[in-house]
């Protein structure tokens, strides 16, 4: 490094950089074949790597991409060659091209050069809908990272990655493996959209908050679409921004992929990239010295555009940034256990359908942030956390507000989290701050302070600001910016003291319009002890919305709320043509007149749920209940019969798989009824035996288990459902701990009936006496017998009459 | 992505869903198929289809098929594929997907509601056979600009009868299916997202060449879904 004076943090941002151009074009034109792995070359032809570094150095690049963009342990499971071999070779080759060009002789070049470690995606999709986990991820890109900083690189370069949480693990395996700058280029499609959804304000809010060095494109698009792109990341972005196009778009001349952007049109398009705003420019796919050439030739005079801070309050899902304006926001705040006995009960139940269900209904009444709440004096509170913020994100779009005091449950939400979370909450004391502050300033999170210290809830307005004042500026000595931080003034009830009110909403004002920093607030505490509390607060909620509220946590299912919230947007012109007030409120208004044909429902229980009826069913059970018949008889006199009838249809073809989910929806709801009834009598509803229930290791296929699942639900046995993709261990465990006697497995393949195969006998080595059906679209009842499974089920009814049979016979 | 949603909302083999709901050839009642559409629309709505292919000159001796682009040659071993592809010079190989916004509203519905889940399970498998169709039409159509006009066999992927699964991995190779339409495959050979296809199709001068009837070529006459 003797030769660059300054690093590549000092230069970055302050002049222009160039990056090189497409690699494995070139390596094709020197023979590489289809099929064979680009990275080898680092150490079966080094001479060949090192000299397309050495063209593209005295074409005039700064920074040098390693050639080691294919290389993780996934794909090199089946090489010669470890991960640490061909990275550190790799490395090996730009410094000394970098070395050589320096020193030769026909070189002018005496720009500052760097060596990058180049970082591809994995090709493996993340959990919870793909296959690996986040650590597998970051484990795997932390082998990558050591090997790189260790040969000497001198930056990393994340690029051609189209998903978010993958991103994330890569960003988070460089920047706690090393100290080198972090740069990440990002493949986006002309839309602005990643493959895996993310857009791009998105991502550069996530990034951003992860500490990275520069962003940008590359690949994917040539110059010309990135132009019509980069408007959308100077929009957002307050970091340098990187550009490596492809020489065009792909084009397909006789079956081969060819990119025909010429290099003088190359740069002459770059140019004008480095006009709205690059500073940091090369290419990728198709490109060569030559392109880059043209590059330096026309752009290294340039002066770049200052990076400026855009002050953007944010947080983002992995598919959108929702951003924090004069238009106030809906955070949910249901997903919280404080005074609700049937949340606590799911969460000691591990029920996270229900947590699920409560986010998603949220997000259907118009919740633009979810409060994510999971703490219980009782529980593994940074384990449920994690479950459900990977759980909620995998069906649902709104980003999250991590709220814990638990500062090792504040990490593992903001770590598996995807995108830039919100964290509720850090306050004044010393104790809280030094331990917050770090763990948001590490993931980027956006951060909620509350205006209390050592002495309390100051009583005075001026008291709490110089709270908030205390707050601001340590957070400064940590790195987080004020954009980063939203003050709650706190909310006590006006039952206790009249003035209340007032202190909040004035501290409110002075800190959103005073201060600068956006302001968040639990509005339903203010009515705490008093009856009717709705009316107090929507009243309160619409004064502190005019009095410089940002985001109001509250009940998105409360109809008064939400709609105060729709008519204060519309009241201050942030609702065009009052579209979202009037579509809300013809919402509100028909509501009643769908009602009452449900409730006059006239359908017997059996009725119902022949019928698949799930309010009728519901109400029948009520009923039933209110008639003084007891749950059981309930049960085994109409809602298993009920059952009954409509499994034998299905079973003789007369009804269809839909019927059978319906008819199973609504003895769901019957069976809620008759619990709810059952645990106001301190009661609980009996359990034919547990079933383990799984989809095996390797098969993700895992609709057929949970539609056996929801039958045998309904028949009355306890399912402990252990999810797809499980290993036989695992499988092993529960048997074992809960002394399980009858499993279920379901395998879609045939690759992936060999572990079916294996975990049936390891359950036969160490749990003797647990019988094991299974079923599945490549299975037949040879193919049962054959792995040793003791039934096999060609359809969900199949299973049901198995575990009956067992029950009767008193084996389960 | 309008337009694409449009095409195969329109192509959508409506058969097809009741077929793999377990309807065989009846119709569902109203009720179900109120759902049906309902569900099918709201999965047009989310879905991202993006497909990929790329075309070879095929040879076959024996029950290889030798797949040839630019210079180099992909070799498989099927004696289902070799016959498949008998009568064929060119072959495409392609990756189609309707993308992750699909698992994401089946996991949603795995919670609200399994009827749904279930129907839109079927929906998708629909979906993702009509967005091939199209496709395979349109490569057919541009190749048969150039000159003479040439028919399509039916599509055949790994798994189909003597071709392994193991393939996949040759395929994802050859088209670089992650990087450009974000599919991927697991080790055991699944493909993310899941409703996704790879398959050959066999492009022929010869115009007995039939792309429909699938089920009617497969030995598997146990099938549940069996086209009869």
């Amino acid at each position: 490094m003797e030769f660059n004076e300054m690093s590549f943090r000092e230069q970055l941002g302050k002049q222009i950089l160039f990056f090189d151009g497409g690699m494995g074009t070139l390596l094709q034109e020197r023979g590489l074949k289809t099929g064979e792995i680009p990275e080898t070359w680092n150490i079966l032809h080094p001479e060949i790597i090192r000299q397309i570094h050495q063209e593209y150095l005295l074409a005039g690049s700064n920074m040098i991409s390693a050639n080691t963009f294919g290389v993780n342990a996934f794909k090199c499971k089946n090489l010669a060659y470890t991960v640490e071999e061909l990275v550190t070779a790799g490395i090996g080759l730009v410094k000394e091209a970098i070395q050589e060009v320096r020193t030769g002789e026909r070189s002018e070049s005496k720009q500052p050069m760097y060596a990058a470690l180049d970082i591809g995606s994995l090709g493996k999709l993340l959990k919870p809908l793909g296959e690996i986990t986040f650590d597998e991820a970051y484990k795997t890109f932390q082998e990558i990272v050591i090997a790189g900083d260790r040969a000497g690189a001198d930056l990393i370069l994340i690029e051609t990655v189209s998903d978010a949480y993958e991103m994330k693990a890569a960003v988070l395996a460089a920047k706690e493996n090393s100290d080198l700058p972090v740069v990440v280029t990002m493949i986006f499609d002309e839309s602005g959209k990643l493959l895996t959804g993310g857009d791009v304000a998105s991502v550069t809010a996530m990034l951003e908050g992860l500490g990275v060095d520069a962003i940008g494109f590359n690949c994917g698009l040539g110059p010309d679409q990135m132009k019509n792109l980069l408007p959308q990341l100077t929009a957002c972005c307050s970091l340098p921004i990187v550009i490596n196009p492809n020489a065009g778009l792909p084009v397909v001349v006789n079956g081969q992929t060819v990119f025909n952007v010429a290099p003088e049109e190359f740069a002459q398009s770059v140019r004008t990239l480095v006009e709205m705003g690059a500073s940091v420019v090369g290419g990728c796919c198709g490109t060569t010295p030559e392109h880059i050439r043209r590059v330096v030739e026309l752009c290294h005079n340039m002066e770049i555009k200052a990076v400026t801070d855009k002050k953007l309050t944010v947080v983002s899902s992995y598919n959108h940034a929702v951003y924090f304006t004069r238009k106030p926001l809906i955070i949910g705040e249901r997903i919280n256990p404080t005074g609700k006995s049937k949340f606590k009960q799911a969460l000691r139940d591990h029920d996270m359908e229900y947590i699920y269900k409560e986010g998603l209904a949220q997000e259907e009444n118009g919740a633009h942030i979810l409060d994510v709440n999971v703490g219980l004096p009782e529980i593994d509170e940074p384990q449920l956390m994690e479950e459900a913020v990977t759980g909620i994100q995998a069906i649902l779009d709104l980003p999250l507000q991590i709220d814990t005091s638990d500062t090792a449950a504040m990490e593992r939400g903001l770590r598996y989290y995807n995108g830039k979370p919100m964290l509720n909450s850090v306050n004044g004391k010393k104790e809280s701050m030094e331990s917050v502050f770090p763990i948001a300033k590490k993931y980027g999170a956006l951060l909620v302070c509350l205006c209390l210290d050592e002495d309390g809830i100051p009583e005075t307005v001026e008291g709490r600001l110089k709270v908030a004042e205390k707050i601001v500026k340590t957070a400064a000595e940590y790195g987080i910016p004020k954009k980063n931080l939203v003050m709650d003034a706190l909310v006590l009830t006006i039952s206790t003291g009249q003035d209340n009110a007032n202190i909040t909403l004035e501290t409110m004002r002075r800190i959103r319009y005073e201060m600068g920093i956006h302001t968040v607030l639990g509005v339903s505490n203010i009515s705490f002890g008093l009856p009717e509390r709705s009316r107090i607060n929507t009243a309160f909620f619409t004064m502190a919305m005019n009095n410089g509220l940002s985001a109001g946590i509250v009940n998105p299912s409360s109809e008064p709320m939400m709609s105060a919230y729709y008519s204060f947007n519309a009241l201050i012109g942030e609702d065009e043509q009052c579209m979202a007030y009037i579509a809300n409120a013809s919402q509100t208004t028909d509501k009643p007149s769908a009602a009452p044909s449900q409730k006059n429902s006239v359908f017997t229980l059996d009725e119902a749920i022949i019928k698949g009826l799930t309010e009728s069913a519901s109400e029948a059970t009520v009923k039933l209940l209110e008639e003084n018949m007891d749950a059981l008889s309930i049960i085994n006199e109409k809602l298993i019969p009920a059952l009954d009838v409509v499994g034998k249809g299905f079973e003789e073809k007369k009804m269809f798989l839909p019927q059978l989910l319906m008819s199973a929806d609504a003895a769901k709801a019957s069976f809620e009824a008759i619990k709810t009834t059952l645990s106001k009598q301190g009661k609980s509803s009996e359990s034919k035996g547990k079933i383990v229930i799984a989809t095996v290791k390797g098969d993700i296929h895992d609709i057929g288990k949970n539609i056996v699942k929801t039958l045998l639900e309904n028949y009355g046995f306890d399912m402990i459902d252990l999810g797809k993709d499980v290993a036989p261990e695992l499988i092993l465990k529960t048997v074992q701990e809960h002394q399980v006697k009858l499993v279920g497995l379901s395998a879609l393949m045939t690759t992936t009936v060999v572990n079916m195969e294996e975990t049936i006998k390891l359950l036969r080595e160490h749990h003797a006496g647990c019988r094991v059906m299974v079923g599945g679209a490549v299975l037949t009842q040879e193919y049962a017998d054959m792995i040793g499974a003791d039934f096999y089920s060609k359809d969900a009814m199949g299973s049901v009459r198995y575990a009956n049979e067992l029950y009767e016979q008193g084996e389960l | 992505m309008e337009i694409i949603r449009n095409d195969v909302k329109n192509r959508v083999n409506l058969r097809e869903i009741n077929r793999y709901l377990g309807y065989g050839a009846k119709a569902p009642d109203d009720s179900i198929g109120q759902m049906i559409t309902e569900v099918l629309d709201e999965l047009l709505c989310v879905v991202t289809p993006r497909n990929l292919y790329k075309l070879y000159n095929s040879s076959i001796v024996g029950k290889q098929v030798m797949l040839e682009a630019s210079g180099s040659t992909i070799i498989f071993e099927s004696q289902n594929l070799a016959d498949n592809l008998s009568q064929c010079s060119k072959v495409a190989l392609i990756a189609a997907t309707l993308g992750l916004e699909a698992d994401k509203l089946l996991q949603k519905y795995e919670i609200l509601n399994m009827t749904k889940a279930a129907i839109a399970q079927a929906c998708g498998a629909a979906c993702i056979e009509a967005y091939c169709n199209i496709l395979q039409e349109q490569i057919c159509a541009s190749l048969s600009e150039n000159g003479r006009k040439l028919y399509l066999r039916p599509r055949f992927s790994p798994g189909y009868g003597d071709l392994p699964l193991q393939y996949q991995r040759t395929i994802f190779q050859a088209l670089d299916c992650t990087k450009h339409i974000g599919l991927t495959l697991t080790d055991s050979l699944l493909m993310y997202p899941t409703k996704s296809v790879t398959a050959f199709i066999g492009l022929t001068a010869n115009p007995q060449s039939c792309h429909i009837d699938k089920c009617a070529q497969c030995d598997n006459t146990e099938c549940e879904f069996r086209e009869l």
